[in-house]
């Protein structure tokens, strides 16, 4: 991983943190649709820090494991929060 | 067996070593197991759980988010800079402290409030989820201060990924237990 891809990275994840607190400020009646926007965020934040930081994108028989793993996590939390 | 010596296993297609890996994995699933049981309880009581939720600090956690994710830039940035690795890592550390001192604010603020663990389930959940989180921040800052006096290759990107699986935990269990409402 050379310095400029950790650079991008460290951009990229904090402008997702940044578009879900600006999310949570301005939208306080949350509902279905900034539920299922937190966690994509949320995950595109996991997936970032797991192929930048942890160098998985240079592993290509881990990656698709591990975003299968992050999205049906995010997909069973959706669920548990929608049967409430 | 199919695999000759001559022929790269698939796990040598990871970086660093396979048992840090095994622990991320590991950890992975105890807090995902654990912020599923969170809205899995949560399905029960969702009013009593926002009524709960509105007494967290939402901005602390944001920024606490930022905090992390710049720390383990710098962790990462230690791994690939060689000769500023303890500049680097100090930055890391220093992140990783005000992380942890956010945190104590957190609870100093609920605790004053007369907020503990035994206040409802959705307290006795962030208390839980939150506290082994904050404990395992507090593991990498000594494995850190360990790596300033024994640094080599092999161990600083060990201790980075350890860092980074801290990481990755936070990202996903601050929105579910700060947002979700």
């Amino acid at each position: 991983m050379n310095t400029s891809q950790l650079n991008r990275a460290w951009i990229l994840l904090v402008g997702l943190s940044l578009g879900t607190t600006l999310l949570a400020q301005f939208v306080p009646n949350a509902g279905m649709a900034f539920v299922a926007m937190v966690l994509v965020l949320s995950a595109l934040k996991a997936r970032v820090i797991l192929m930048d930081y942890l160098c998985l994108s240079q592993a290509p028989g881990f990656r698709g494991g591990f975003t299968t793993f992050l999205a049906g996590f995010v997909t069973l939390a959706f669920v548990l929060y929608a049967i409430a | 067996m199919s695999d000759t010596p001559d022929q790269p296993h698939v796990l040598d297609e990871l970086p660093g070593d396979l048992m840090i890996w095994v622990l991320i994995v590991s950890e992975l699933l105890v807090f995902g197991a654990g912020l599923l049981a969170f809205l899995g309880v949560r399905a029960m009581d969702p009013v009593g759980f926002a009524a709960d939720q509105d007494n967290l600090n939402r901005v602390a956690g944001a920024v606490n988010t930022i905090v992390l994710v710049t720390s383990g830039y710098c962790a990462a940035r230690a791994v690939h800079t060689a000769q500023h690795f303890r500049a680097w890592l100090s930055g890391a550390m220093a992140l990783g402290a005000v992380f942890l001192v956010v945190k104590w604010y957190e609870y100093a603020e609920k605790a004053r409030h007369g907020i503990g663990i035994e206040t409802s389930d959705f307290f006795t959940f962030y208390y839980l989820l939150t506290g082994f989180h904050a404990m395992h921040v507090f593991a990498g800052l000594v494995i850190f201060a360990l790596l300033m006096r024994w640094p080599s290759e092999r161990n600083l990107e060990g201790g980075a990924m350890f860092w980074h699986m801290v990481d990755l935990v936070w990202v996903l269990l601050f929105p579910i237990i700060y947002l979700v409402r």
